[in-house]
């Protein structure tokens, strides 16, 4: 295993109008490794996301991605975003194109693969989401579960260093919870390096012990969640852990 | 004057061929106009999603601009306006650069309404995967925002076909031209224009169906609205 | 003569150019409003006419149209004069258009009001002219401002039967001046003007008629 961690954000910055809404962060990433970030809402979570492939440009601060750094000038955006595989909150399919269209059109566009070499690769990825037999189907005639596997298959059909995840359950029934912990835990057992926000504490609990706590823009504690609801010295992070602890 | 229906029919006849070659014409120049005009409205639809604040106001004020005007002061200005200049632009050429400034300028507003009901979480995924502003044009927006303006694209190519008949009025000699000739060669005005009334209103009515069997193919799956 | 001379001269066919607006767009907006009324009735003979109606002047250009009224019509032993040939033309093209709008805006009455209406004992054309209507027109605001501009649009037709209003001066400036770029920039400048204050007339009416917090349901 690398030392270097595969992303290594420093003291990262971002203003909107005026309004500090990252006020330093610092997060690393291992190679392979599952890290999950909660925080209430409006923590800065989703923003942290977008600037790691820099939909937001960050104020200040840096991010390395496999050592390089990828924040400031001249660096190549399209080519960052290529290789961080984001699923949206609401998976954000595009309505328009089938399931198998929607995992294969920037393997096409972006890799300039054939149609057949491109939808080969969607397949094998529908596939391994168990999502194959769905793949002429249009978003609009599919679940919210089904339509979050398709976005995770379209995310992982470009290879991307990590796959970021922007509130996997807050767009889907709490009764699927424990099911999408068992994917992204499945996606960690094949060495998908894989980034998590959520604010949902059932689901960060059934996929890793070791969370990260982001509040008001600063990563305020690091731990399991077990000391993190127990014994924390703030109590606002102790009720935040401890809310759902009982489920 | 209620009969007159021989002569009418003799001369409908004997005019027939020249009446032919003005629908012709009608016909052509509505579909020059109506695809000049799609993707004119399809340029400005893009320049006006441009990252540029001038060239957003250019474009709005290029849209406000023509659809405040009216048509008929648009062509008199090319076809009597520009001689003034040296320009003297032919009928045909006059109608098709005036029809495209307004009909792009109206296909851009109605683009424009259906692109504010897109999913812009869907724009920004593509975004995400590194698509470029262009790519995501071209692959999400436009595909979309065509297939949403679908029954007020071909609304406009109705008014295309009826709003060609202002050709007329700077000597291009389309199907109502003809029809005035006719007209004017037995004074039977009324027979000759109810004619025309009807061709029109069958004409509108193929569009019509036309864009019915449109609608039906172009829908998407699942998606309501 | 300078551009300002030119605006002056065509200022005197603006009377008229409003004139011919207003009175296709009243014309327009009477029979949407019959139209629309009578369909909501349902009466078995009188819909399918409707019917036939805003389809065969909603498919008839408006020049086609006031040529028949016209020139045609004094064939068969009717003249009508200008004015009203526009009216007759332009103003039942629009009727036919603001029949559709008033229809759309119909169906965003909430149902269940008109029901209540009808429980309380009121009848139909109580119901209609007491609840429907009142909201119908306010909802309608943004199509019936579409169309009277399109009135506004179509009203230099007037010149072609020889009414003197702005396009007409125009025609009559270009011919004895041969200065039509200057002449025809000031008259799409013109009906700019005379849009703009149509649009700030009608925002007024619609803000003095304004129902706090009601939406189409």
């Amino acid at each position: 295993m690398s030392p270097v961690p595969l992303i290594q954000v420093r003291e990262l910055v971002k203003d909107f109008d005026g309004q500090r809404v990252l006020a330093g962060v610092n997060l690393d990433i291992m190679e392979g490794g599952i890290k999950v970030v909660m925080g209430p809402s409006g923590c800065g979570k989703s923003t942290l996301l977008r600037c790691l492939n820099r939909l937001v440009e960050p104020t200040s601060g840096t991010i390395h991605l496999r050592g390089q750094l990828v924040t400031g000038a001249g660096v190549d955006v399209r080519a960052l975003r290529q290789g961080i595989g984001f699923v949206f909150q609401q998976f954000a399919l595009y309505r328009h194109l089938t399931v198998l269209d929607n995992v294969s059109l920037a393997l096409r566009k972006l890799r300039g693969m054939r149609r057949l070499e491109a939808e080969q690769k969607a397949m094998y990825e529908l596939a391994r989401l168990d999502m194959a037999a769905h793949r002429d189907k249009y978003p609009g005639q599919i679940s919210g579960g089904q339509k979050q596997r398709v976005a995770l298959a379209r995310a992982l059909a470009m290879d991307p260093a990590v796959v970021v995840m922007d509130e996997p359950t807050s767009a889907l029934d709490p009764l699927l919870t424990r099911e999408v912990a068992q994917l992204i835990q499945r996606l960690h057992g094949e060495k998908v390096t894989l980034l998590c926000v959520t604010h949902d504490v059932l689901l960060a609990r059934s996929i890793t012990e070791q969370v990260v706590f982001l509040d008001r823009g600063v990563v305020r504690a690091e731990g399991s969640i077990e000391h993190l609801s127990s014994a924390h010295p703030d109590a606002l992070i102790r009720d935040f852990f401890g809310r759902e602890s009982g489920a | 004057m209620t009969g007159g229906w021989p002569a009418f029919c003799r001369d409908l006849l004997e005019q027939f061929p020249l009446i032919f070659t003005g629908l012709v014409q009608t016909l052509r120049l509505t579909a020059i106009i109506s695809l000049t005009g799609l993707l004119g409205g399809i340029v400005v639809l893009y320049l006006t999603l441009s990252r540029s604040p001038i060239v957003r106001r250019l474009t709005q004020a290029y849209i406000s601009f023509f659809i405040g005007m009216p048509l008929i002061v648009l062509l008199f200005l090319l076809y009597y306006g520009l001689p003034q200049w040296g320009i003297r632009l032919s009928p045909f050429v006059v109608a098709v650069v005036g029809f495209t400034l307004n009909v792009a300028a109206y296909n851009a507003a109605y683009l424009t309404s259906a692109y504010n009901g897109l999913e812009q979480t869907e724009l920004e995924a593509g975004r995400a995967q590194g698509f470029s502003h262009r790519q995501v044009f071209a692959l999400l927006t436009l595909p979309q925002v065509l297939r949403m303006s679908v029954p007020a694209l071909t609304n406009q190519v109705i008014l295309n076909l009826k709003d060609s008949t202002l050709a007329f009025l700077i000597q291009y000699t389309e199907f109502f031209a003809r029809i005035q000739e006719l007209a004017s060669t037995n004074f039977q005005f009324f027979k000759a224009y109810a004619l025309a009334a009807l061709v029109y209103l069958l004409l509108v009515s193929a569009i019509v169906l036309a864009a019915r069997a449109v609608e039906k193919r172009v829908i998407i799956p699942g998606l309501l609205g | 003569m300078n551009f300002l001379d030119i605006l002056a001269l065509l200022a005197r066919g603006a009377g008229y150019t409003v004139l011919v607006t207003l009175a296709c767009s009243a014309t327009g907006l009477i029979v949407g409003l019959a139209i629309a009324t009578l369909r909501r009735l349902r009466l078995p003979v009188v819909l399918p006419l409707l019917d036939v109606y805003t389809y065969v002047f909603r498919g008839i250009p408006v020049l086609v149209l006031l040529f028949i009224v016209y020139f045609g019509l004094p064939g068969i032993g009717l003249k009508v004069p200008p004015l009203l040939s526009m009216v007759l033309s332009l103003g039942l093209i629009a009727g036919a258009y603001l029949a559709e709008v008033f229809r759309g805006a119909l169906e965003s009455v909430d149902a269940a009001e008109i029901l209540a209406a009808q429980a309380s004992g009121l009848g139909r054309l109580q119901v209609l002219a007491l609840i429907e209507l009142p909201q119908m027109l306010r909802f309608a605001v943004p199509g019936m401002v579409n169309e009277f501009t399109t009135v506004l649009k179509y009203s230099p037709f007037a010149y072609t039967v020889g009414l003197p209003e702005i396009t007409k001066q125009a025609t009559t400036l270009t011919a004895t001046t041969q200065r039509g770029l200057e002449i025809y920039l000031a008259v799409g400048l013109m009906y700019f003007a005379v849009f703009r204050i149509l649009l700030i007339a009608v925002r007024w009416i619609e803000r003095r008629y304004r129902v706090p917090g009601m939406v189409p349901a």
